[in-house]
């Protein structure tokens, strides 16, 4: 009884209810990048399955891994573009949730160690003994490229944590500017998405006299679409497999082009196992 | 020579006028006394001798004008200020050169406050800021005084000698006084303000007490 | 006779005990300084803010829309939360002797709103009440304290004459609050200036006001749109006295409910998860006993709450001291004493300026500046808390009168000036201190090791037990230094001053 007054009162604080027609599809995507992009992206995937689900389709940005991580969980959203690390704490947190897709990409995606110019670095085959003593910045601390594959190869190589190897260990906040960060110099060295570097250098975004890339990881999987398990009771029965069919048959160029991957191929949770292992050699989940 | 001059100023409060238009012409070695009923713009008067002429001149305003934080040290100290480097002074306000707080104690002694030196201001009873305030007008190398009832809080022989003291530190000096009898016997000219204008202006020596009771009379007709 | 005990003894003790203390404090942020990783590391740091200056001077407003909503966003969220927490707190307020009260209300208030946001956002998402209760819920901790120090301090005669049988409510809002109204009044519209920083960083964690869209340019080197955003934001603070009527109060209040946007649903499952689940410490949840609890508790106590701690006090103890050199350094270039009336106008745009930025926004630019070390959150903390002190003692000092043939300059500075606003001066220093404290904390999610460092980390990691086992530890930290500073204002007999809170 306390509860439902409680819960009336809040509503009442709320004050506007949102219009109660036919729900809509919520997703979101971890903010690996600059927002701008992000919200132009994905203004044109929400347009796009809007289409080819026929049914209201909505997308939220958020400002950090978790918070994506968090609204997936709430059910705030129920499909979501996820990294490695995120898509493996989200499905941990919400029994029966899937990896739907990843990009053609993703099954063979990289981290790239990249240094300023001024460290004297250069490219080699292994992280180079060198870096030990110098600054260095993740991505965002929930970061599949960014932390936790990067964080992985500094304790192999230097057999400590990135704290006792480094100088000084930042989080960026995301890998544009990770990129920034060591191109001013307020870094000498930073790990990111091979993906993002890639495409930024081609839009020529990166000044490539001040950083370069001095070595990059073995291949792993990252980025997929996950969406929870209980869309089917939502919005009917096959709505998760068809999701999945249209994700894989996107091919706009442009929408592609912005992601930027190839083309979309099936995903499956097992795919990601390799990732929860490494996250929980490095103690960031349970 | 004149010390100090006013040709027909006037003062106002707003829309009122409080005081004027007077001339006041005040030379060099005249000890005046300013009297009058309170209220009638005697402080008013001496700001607008102070505005007039700034430089040589030392001012002891009704509220003293004390730094309540600061031991009396300091606050005698500050009537020198003017006279040394901004650098010696800030030395002097976090560690006291002996030399400095040798003389400022010699003042004191005069006023019987030599025991207060390091005292905060702020901790001392009304007699003993008024003490500290005459001390640092003492200590001011000027030859001008500006006091606006410099004794009210002292008693009767402390208040005389503090005038004396007063009057004959200064070459000149213009003291407002509510006292008729100590205006008379530590001036060497009277000028008496009533109704905005000075109303009587007499050396001292010719005048007793009975002749400037008019001043104060309030139901006097106007003029 | 009763006053020639005192004059002998304390007057003297006193004042040394003030300045004993203030070299006291100025030694403990000399020695933090020692060991405080204050290094510029980046190779170009005025390029940067060459680049921001330049965006300053050419401020963006090509997407008027876009800023007018974050606006409007902004004060909605201030005016719904700040009006929430004042209700609540005038309510607690008239139970405040109660124990568990001031338990309660030093609780709260002892966590950052930005905090706050961060625990709502696990349970109500991005919804519209993550926002306002993370403003309305530590306010209402700050209100229901003052306030009821301002209602002791009213007049108690009015009371004690009533007629007998004077109702309780009849009685005390006849007697009570008529001569507390005009202090509740300044108060609680002083702490509408703070609910509208607070308003803009929730921004940052994704609320819809300008903290987001400020954000969003500035990680994107916008920086002509992050110009037109603060200049907005200066404006909006500045003209406070202007659009923030007393009539017009009641329709603000009335409106800003439907201007907050709706976000995403809430699910209430989540709430009752959250409580139940999510913040059990793990070796509970998953039932591994009271040995792994313990285990688990002293391996975050070492390796993250005691390292947090350390940096939240150096931290703290440099970015004190460097406030109260910047507040008595800028409070005369608003103060009659010093500068002229056309140069009073610039000072009032610069303390404006240091004061509204919100500290944590100020850190996050200097972080771009000069990369990351304690440098730029001390500046950041000194700057704008500086800028809050430099303002009200220079407020205090155009209150005084000086003997027309005081002294001139520096040396009017250091006798006249200085040792009359010490003791505001310390006062209103001691009051910031547990804010600073608490701010530091906050500027840990920027990446400085403070303890929100650990508490963001922790969430990023989805570890809301670990979080919030932080949080409390944070809390106490912050109550603590709150009482230290009460004993050491009662100690110095510095006056109490109720408008200078928070």
């Amino acid at each position: 009884m306390f509860k439902r007054t409680l819960r009336k009162l809040m509503l009442a604080l709320i004050l506007v209810a949102p219009a109660a027609a036919a729900e809509p599809l919520v997703f979101t995507a971890i903010p690996d990048q600059d927002e701008t992009k992000l919200r132009e992206r994905f203004q044109k995937v929400a347009d796009y399955l809007a289409e080819e689900l026929d049914t209201e389709v909505r997308f939220v940005p958020v400002k950090s891994y978790a918070a994506a991580v968090t609204a997936f969980r709430n059910n705030q959203v129920q499909l979501a573009w996820f990294g490695g690390l995120s898509g493996v704490q989200a499905r941990q947190l919400v029994p029966g949730s899937e990896a739907l897709a990843q990009g053609v990409e993703d099954a063979q995606f990289r981290t790239y160690f990249i240094a300023h110019e001024s460290t004297g670095l250069e490219p080699s085959d292994q992280l180079p003994e060198a870096m030990e003593g110098m600054t260095f910045t993740f991505g965002s601390k929930g970061s599949t490229s960014g932390r936790l594959m990067p964080e992985y190869y500094i304790r192999q190589q230097f057999d400590a944590a990135p704290e006792d190897v480094f100088s000084r260990v930042g989080f960026s906040g995301n890998h544009s500017r990770t990129i920034d960060l060591v191109e001013s110099g307020t870094y000498q060295t930073g790990a990111l998405n091979f993906a993002v570097w890639e495409s930024e250098v081609a839009a020529g975004n990166v000044d490539t006299d001040a950083v370069k890339v001095i070595w990059e990881t073995p291949t792993y999987a990252d980025y997929q679409w996950t969406i929870r398990g209980d869309v089917d009771e939502r919005f009917g029965e096959g709505f998760k497999e068809r999701v999945r069919e249209a994700l894989v048959d996107m091919n706009d160029p442009a929408l592609l082009a912005s992601f930027p991957r190839e083309g979309f191929i099936p995903a499956s949770n097992d795919d990601y196992q390799g990732i929860r292992e490494t996250a929980r050699a490095l103690d960031l989940i349970d | 020579m004149t010390a100090l001059a006013l040709e027909q100023i006037s003062a106002a409060y707003g829309e009122r006028r409080v005081l004027g238009p007077l001339t006041l012409h005040i030379a060099r070695g005249e000890k005046v006394a300013l009297v009058g009923h309170s209220g009638v713009g005697k402080s008013t008067l001496l700001s607008l001798l102070f505005d007039k002429q700034r430089r040589d001149l030392a001012l002891l305003p009704q509220d003293l004008g004390l730094v309540q934080t600061l031991s009396v040290f300091h606050n005698v100290y500050m009537g020198r200020l003017a006279a040394h480097s901004t650098l010696y002074n800030l030395a002097n306000l976090i560690h006291p050169l002996p030399k400095e707080a040798r003389r400022v104690r010699q003042v004191l002694e005069t006023l019987d406050m030599a025991d207060k030196l390091w005292a905060p201001a702020g901790e001392l009873s009304g007699g003993q800021r008024q003490r500290t305030a005459i001390a640092r007008v003492l200590y001011q190398p000027a030859s001008v005084l500006l006091a606006d009832e410099p004794v009210s809080a002292l008693d009767g022989p402390r208040a005389a000698s503090v005038m004396q003291a007063l009057t004959q530190r200064f070459e000149t000096s213009v003291i407002a006084l509510h006292d008729v009898e100590l205006a008379l016997r530590h001036s060497t000219r009277i000028v008496g303000i009533r109704d905005g204008g000075i109303a009587l202006d007499r050396p001292s020596e010719r005048l007793s007490a009975d002749d400037l009771r008019f001043l104060y009379d309030v139901a006097a007709p106007a003029a | 006779m009763f006053r020639s005990s005192s004059p002998t003894r304390q007057p003297v003790m006193r004042r040394s005990a003030t300045l004993r203390t203030s070299v006291g404090f100025v030694a403990v942020a000399l020695l933090c300084l020692a060991i405080a990783d204050i290094q510029i590391t980046t190779v170009a740091p005025w390029r940067e803010l060459g680049r921001l200056l330049t965006g300053m001077v050419t401020p963006d407003f090509s997407n008027p829309a876009a800023i007018g909503t974050a606006l409007m966003r902004t004060v909605a969220f201030a005016f719904v939360g700040v009006a929430l927490g004042a209700s609540a707190g005038f309510l607690l307020a008239l139970i405040f002797h109660l124990r568990v009260v001031r338990t309660f209300c030093a609780f709260v208030r002892a966590i950052h709103e930005l905090f706050w946001a961060l625990i709502f956002l696990q349970f109500f998402g991005l919804h519209p009440l993550t926002g306002v209760l993370a403003i309305a819920l530590p306010y209402a901790g700050v209100f229901a304290k003052v306030y009821s120090e301002i209602l002791d301090e009213a007049d108690p005669l009015p009371m004690q004459v009533l007629p007998a049988g004077t109702g309780l409510i009849s009685g005390f809002l006849f007697a009570r609050v008529p001569d507390a109204w005009p202090h509740l009044v300044s108060y609680t519209a002083y702490r509408l200036e703070c609910g509208l920083r607070s308003s803009a960083v929730l921004g940052f964690v994704g609320m819809p006001t300008l903290g987001f869209a400020l954000q969003s340019s500035f990680a994107q080197g916008y920086y002509s749109e992050v110009g037109a955003l603060l200049l907005v934001f200066f404006v909006l603070i500045a003209t406070l006295r202007l659009w923030v009527r007393p009539w017009l109060v009641p329709l603000y209040v009335a409106v800003s409910p439907l201007l907050l946007g709706t976000g995403l649903p809430i699910m209430w499952g989540n709430v009752t998860r959250f409580f139940t689940e999510d913040i059990v410490p793990a070796p509970l949840r998953h039932g591994e006993g009271w040995a792994a609890l313990w285990q688990w508790f002293s391996d975050l106590l070492l390796n993250e709450a005691l390292p947090g701690l350390w940096t939240t006090v150096v931290l703290t103890q440099i970015a004190l001291v460097g406030t109260g050199i910047i507040a008595l350094l800028a409070f005369p270039l608003i103060s009659r004493h010093f500068t002229s009336r056309s140069g009073r106008v610039l000072g009032h745009i610069a303390l404006v300026v240091a004061r509204s930025t919100p500290e944590y926004l100020l850190a996050y630019v200097l972080l771009q500046l000069w990369g990351p070390s304690m440098l730029p959150a001390i500046v950041a903390l000194a700057l704008h808390n500086g800028g809050i002190i430099g303002h009200l003692i220079g407020r205090r000092s155009n209150e005084m009168t000086l003997r027309p043939d005081a002294a001139h300059g520096l040396d009017r500075y250091a006798y006249e000036m200085v040792p009359r606003l010490y003791g505001p001066f310390l006062a209103f220093l001691f009051y910031r201190w547990e804010i600073i404290m608490r701010e530091t904390a906050i500027l840990g999610i920027l990446g400085i090791a403070t303890l929100g460092f650990y508490v963001d980390s922790a969430i990023q990691e989805l570890r809301f037990d670990r979080a919030l086992v932080l949080i409390v530890i944070t809390a106490l930290l912050n109550i603590g230094v709150d009482s230290l500073a009460r004993t050491l204002r009662r100690r110095l007999r510095l006056r109490h001053m109720v408008n200078c809170e928070p």
